[in-house]
């Protein structure tokens, strides 16, 4: 059980914070209440007097906002809208009550924002205590230019990834658990939950999992249905990404370049315009039926059942999604190929392998070992491809008239109908949740498990 | 013997050659063809959005000259130039995010290395959308929803998550020896300075993917925009003002215009790639013994 | 380097975290002061912009003349009409003081408690300029949301050289002289049929409690007549815009759309354009009229807005009779308002006649309670059914119940 294997610390340190309050002197104590002190008193002034600010703005923070943020976060405001008519003026006047989802959402900052001050403070703990320990050692003690100076070097990858980190977490992150914690709450067109809404703990998912009811049914139906769909989608555009970027790239093709740009010319122009224009040609009046019908291969008031039969449709998604996808697989894999070191090729055809041995033992390994992570990336987000279901198909054929999904709806496009067109935002996010769950664990395990993941420098 | 040997071979190569010729102008054909029949809709005469024959009857440059005379229900140049901006700004950010992830995940080792790919792997497992409202809000208490700023919010957003795709340029990396690096720091070099001079020079093929991901997303996404942008129609992008032209109302005499703005939108990012395309150099031998 | 990062983000987070909630009070000019306010004005674009002569920049100066007391500074934004109501309602605080959006939003803005109710004075100005019925489609709980300034319905446009005007009066009939197109797998059409044999929603339109009712003989006889209908070589389906291209090649002589399309068919027909209220069709020997959903489209006002009296005066001003018919000149928009209709050159502008008529007679009010959007995909699901021959005489009972539990059910 690999997962399960005991944590071990890569990157030992002496300078912990257990160690800090254990065997620190009193300056790097004190630091605990009035961060950056330990700093001032072992040369490091100006690191000191940074840390000082940061904690004294966070103070300022939260007696000015956050406390109340964090206040209303239990109930969720309940402050209705005010409403009075004035009989001078002739007009009813307004005055704004609270506003569940701001409450929601400032709430939610605000704890991710004493997490990472707490965070922080644990790392200016552990810099008080190190400065000490160094100076009552005699060693050498950063100043604040030689600190920024390590950045080019060993700290580099602070400098490389605080930027993306910083956009990640507040425009993906934040939001990311603020749809967690809508699952938990009514926040929904029914019961008129829309402005005011409460927490409601565990009751969406129970309605989730009570297969007589039709969201549990449908839910299971469409899970499967995703499942299938993101296996083939990946599988079908990678090989054949794959045996197209080969073929190209081999020697005795002419024009590289040329069949190159006929290729990616398909995903310059917009794919929602792409695909509009082929669901319109492949409706039951559209210019595919008109056109086989006229060269006689189908009777005269037929037409094939591209989006009116659920199986048709599903390989009929399936197929188109081979004309979108291939492409962008053609340009990754084109470079990665490019990448294999010719020597290997020559050595292999100097010992005289023919062609597909030299695709199964050289390429196809060498392929698979990079691009390990990038398939389960893509499987994820096939999972989650939204455009290419609604733009061609919209779910269609709707089967089960009672239930919201059609199909071919995927989890992600029957979530969009239920937030955005019916306004049902809990039970959407509960849905993404459990998609989540289900998808996560598999995709950690295989991921971890992977030969990209274990051993990265053993190429 | 062996000249027979010699020119069967010969023979047999050229066959191979000529159906892979065929077979690849074949796949040229279908993957081409519905861009044909959109530049041929756009250049289309008749209006409306169905047509019972499969070639224009009569053809017109009508539709573009009116994209651009037509201001009553969009005004194209102006949400052009928007997306322009922005797709060129948040085309740079992604690519130096991304490149700056993967190279810290594939050659630096530190605390947080591990989680962070276990995190990005399954971040993407949300769909966005439901976070939209979130998202708007959150750029409203930074200041960016009004005025020229909503560009900015829009190019923050598109490039918000590019540090989570790393997983392909960091594969590659991988598979650049450590060798290099290695030489490279005895010779005295920083860190920074390895990724900003050898590792990036090697990374061609892997940028010019990122580039043009990273380029074409601003100008297809219209939900997003949509609800960033919402009244403040100076800043529109343009696959708002396609999306709109597809509505009841105008979708009878807007749609081969549709056509149109799709082949302009189309243009730029051809062009990105055809420059793009000498990147793509074949193998590359020699690098560890240089 | 993180930490410093994450020093900025603290900061700007905390300080743009800063701005409360506040009420203003609703002032007014005292006499002879000017009062300086800004007002902001979200519309479609074809009315501000210079090719469509700019009704809104026209209408907003007149009303700053006529008031003198304001001195107004107005700001435009682009919103159509059909997504005003969800902008506003996303953050309503942000948003424009005065817009026009399309009635059956209404509930989104009386969900998110973002629309102004209009009364007093204010309210008569409204009810005794326009009919009943319009102004009855923009109530909630009896509470006035808006100024309506057009109705919004769909009726018959056809080729005069093929149908007479008697021949018009009934679906049958003009099946028998030419090609009939109707919009079956649209489901704000196809309903028309299934009200006109008495099915029900929400009783009047406004008891949420009551439900759908198209269920039973009724309903199923109007889907058996349906599938017929589907079979009849002279009737044709029109989807992604065959109807239109089907007018233009000459295969099609009538169809079913509303008044954004007339420019559109004026160009294809000429003279030969007629248009109609909706006909009737022959059910086992009965007539049935056909009705229509019917809406409108008005001028809302913003509940947080600063200046309430001046946005609910401009708003009645947006939709009051001046307004109206420069609405109508400029972009041919069917006004609703009594006097005007009944003034000479609106009159005989068979257009306005049309639509006014269907409003009038052959429709009903499109239901704007928060269930009817379960309404919608069943009836699709039954068109697209019948167009596929997947609904048969044969199982057109089951479908139809179907349909019905469909409507009525939350789907959760």
């Amino acid at each position: 059980m690999g997962i399960f294997k005991k944590k071990v610390n890569d990157f030992p340190t002496p300078y912990t914070v257990k160690a800090a309050i254990a065997e620190g002197g009193v300056e790097t104590r004190l630091s605990m209440l009035v961060m950056g002190l330990g700093n001032i008193m072992h040369k490091q002034v100006a690191k000191g007097l940074l840390f000082l600010a940061v904690e004294i703005m966070y103070i300022v923070f939260m007696v000015t906002n956050g406390f109340h943020c964090l206040a209303m976060l239990p109930s969720l405001g309940s402050v209705e809208q005010q409403e009075v008519w004035n009989e001078a003026l002739q007009i009813y006047e307004y005055t704004q009550g609270d506003n569940s989802v701001l409450i929601l959402l400032y709430g939610v900052a605000t704890v991710m924002l004493t997490l990472l001050m707490v965070w922080i403070w644990r790392g200016t703990v552990k810099s008080g205590y190190k400065a000490e320990c160094l100076d009552k050692a005699g060693k050498h003690v950063n100043t604040f230019i030689e600190d920024v100076k390590t950045l080019g070097h060993e700290n580099v990858h602070r400098l490389l990834m605080t930027p993306s980190l910083t956009f990640i977490f507040g425009l993906t992150v934040l939001p990311l658990i603020f749809m967690i914690c809508m699952a938990f709450t009514n926040y929904s067109k029914i019961g008129n939950h829309l402005v005011l809404f409460d927490w409601v703990g565990l009751d969406n998912f129970k309605a989730l999992f009570d297969s007589s009811s039709i969201l549990g049914s449908t839910f299971w139906s469409v899970l499967v249905w995703t499942l299938i769909w993101a296996f083939f989608a990946t599988f079908t555009n990678y090989i054949f990404g794959m045996i197209l970027a080969i073929v190209i790239n081999r020697d005795g093709t002419k024009a590289k370049g040329f069949w190159r740009f006929c290729f990616v010319l398909s995903c310059a122009v917009p794919s929602f315009v792409s695909l509009l224009i082929m669901r319109t040609m492949l409706q039951p009046n559209g210019a595919v039926n008109v056109l086989l019908r006229n060269l006689g291969w189908i009777a005269a008031d037929s037409s094939l059942p591209f989006f009116t039969d659920p199986l048709w449709a599903k390989v009929t998604v399936i197929v188109i999604n081979i004309w979108v996808g291939v492409p962008y697989t053609l340009l990754q894999l084109t470079g990665v190929l490019q990448n294999i070191p010719t020597e290997l090729y020559e050595a292999a055809r100097v010992d005289g392998a023919n062609a597909i041995q030299i695709f199964s033992k050289i390429t196809l390994p060498y392929m698979l070992f990079v691009t390990t992570p990038y398939l389960i990336a893509t499987f994820t987000g096939n999972v989650n491809n939204f455009n290419i279901i609604y733009l061609l198909s919209g779910g269609d054929p709707v089967v089960d008239l009672s239930s919201t999904a059609g199909s071919t709806d995927l989890l992600v496009t029957w979530l969009y109908k239920l937030t955005i067109d019916k306004q049902y935002y809990n039970i959407g996010a509960v849905i993404g949740i459990l998609t989540f769950v289900i998808l996560a664990v598999g995709a950690l395990i295989t991921y971890r498990n992977s030969k990209s993941y274990k051993d990265e420098e053993g190429f | 013997m062996a000249v027979k040997r010699e020119r069967s071979a010969k023979r047999v190569r050229i066959m191979n050659n000529t159906i892979v010729h065929i077979s690849l102008a074949i796949l040229a054909v279908i993957w081409v063809f519905p861009i044909a029949w959109v530049v041929l809709t756009s250049f289309r005469a008749e209006k409306g959005s169905y047509v019972s024959t499969f070639l224009p009857q009569g053809y017109t440059l009508d539709n573009y000259t009116r994209l651009f005379s037509d201001t009553t229900i969009l005004n194209f140049p102006k949400m052009f130039m928007n997306t322009l901006l922005i797709a060129i700004c948040s085309c740079l950010l992604s690519t130096f995010y991304v490149l700056a992830v993967s190279y810290c995940l594939s050659r630096l080792r530190f605390k947080l290395r591990k989680p962070y790919m276990n995190m990005a792997m399954v971040l993407g497992l949300f769909p966005g959308f439901m976070s939209m409202v979130a998202v708007y809000f959150i750029l409203k208490a930074l200041g960016l929803s009004e005025g020229g700023l909503i560009r900015l919010a829009l190019i923050l957003c598109y490039s918000g998550g590019a540090g989570l795709g790393f997983q392909i340029a960091k594969g590659f990396f991988d598979t650049i020896p450590l060798a290099i690096d290695e030489a490279a720091l005895i010779d005295g070099c920083t860190r920074w300075q390895i990724f900003y001079k050898i590792t990036l020079p090697l990374s061609k093929p892997v940028i010019v993917y990122t580039v043009l991901t990273a380029f074409i997303g601003p100008w297809v996404d219209f939900i997003f925009a949509k609800v960033i942008c919402r009244a403040n129609a100076d800043y529109y992008t343009v696959a708002i003002g396609l999306w709109r032209m597809l509505e009841k109302e105008y979708i009878d005499s807007w749609y081969t215009c549709f056509a149109a703005g799709a082949v302009l939108i189309s243009i730029p990012i051809a062009a990105l790639f055809l420059f793009m395309q000498r990147y793509y150099v074949n193998g590359m031998s020699g690098a560890v013994k240089g | 380097m993180k930490k410093y990062v994450s020093i900025l983000m603290t900061a700007v987070l905390g300080l743009s975290l800063l701005a409360g909630c506040s009420k203003s009070e609703q002032s007014v000019p005292k006499d002879g002061e000017v009062e300086s306010i800004r007002l902001m004005v979200w519309a479609p674009s074809e009315d501000q912009s210079k090719d469509s002569g700019e009704w809104l920049q026209k209408c907003c100066e007149a009303f700053a003349k006529e008031h003198p007391e304001y001195d107004i500074d107005f700001v435009y934004g682009v919103a159509d009409e059909a997504t005003a109501a969800t902008q506003v309602a996303q953050d309503a605080e942000a948003s424009a003081d005065v817009f026009m959006y399309a009635n059956d939003n209404l509930t989104v803005l009386t969900d998110a408690k973002a629309a102004a109710k209009f009364g007093g004075i204010y309210e008569e100005a409204v009810t005794s300029t326009n009919s009943d019925t319009v102004v009855d489609s923009l109530r909630a709980d009896g509470y006035l949301y808006g100024v309506p300034f057009t109705t919004n319905t769909w009726y018959m446009f056809y080729d005069k050289s093929v149908f007479s005007e008697e021949d018009v009066k009934n679906l049958d009939t003009m099946l028998e002289k030419g090609v009939v197109s109707f919009p079956f797998t649209n489901s704000w059409y196809l309903p028309s049929f299934y009200v006109g044999n008495g099915c029900t929603l929400f009783e009047d339109g406004t008891v949420e409690e009551a439900g759908v009712d198209f269920s039973g003989e009724k309903a199923v006889e109007v889907t058996d007549y349906l599938i017929d209908l589907m079979d009849h070589p002279n009737f044709v389906v029109d989807a992604d815009g065959s109807g239109m291209a089907g007018l233009r090649d000459g295969s099609i002589n009538a169809m079913f759309t509303g008044s954004w399309d007339a420019g559109s068919i004026k160009e294809i027909l000429g003279d030969n354009m007629g248009v109609a209220a909706l006909p009737t069709y022959t059910l086992n020997g009965e007539e049935k009229q056909m009705m229509a959903y019917a809406g409108s489209k008005a001028i809302g006002v913003n509940a947080t807005s600063d200046h309430m009296v001046a946005s609910i005066q401009l708003a009645v001003y947006l939709g009051s009779a001046e307004a109206q018919k420069l609405h109508y000149e400029l972009r041919n928009v069917v006004p609703c308002n009594e006097e005007l209709l009944q003034e000479e050159g609106i009159a005989a502008d068979m257009l306005v006649n049309a639509q006014n008529d269907t409003f009038n007679r052959t429709s009903i009010l499109q239901p704007f309670v928060s269930k009817m959007a379960n309404c919608w995909t069943p009836v699709e699901n039954m068109g697209k059914g019948i167009r596929n021959k997947t609904v048969t005489h044969d199982n057109a009972k089951e479908q139809t119940e179907a349909m019905n539990d469909a409507m009525n059910s939350d789907g959760i």
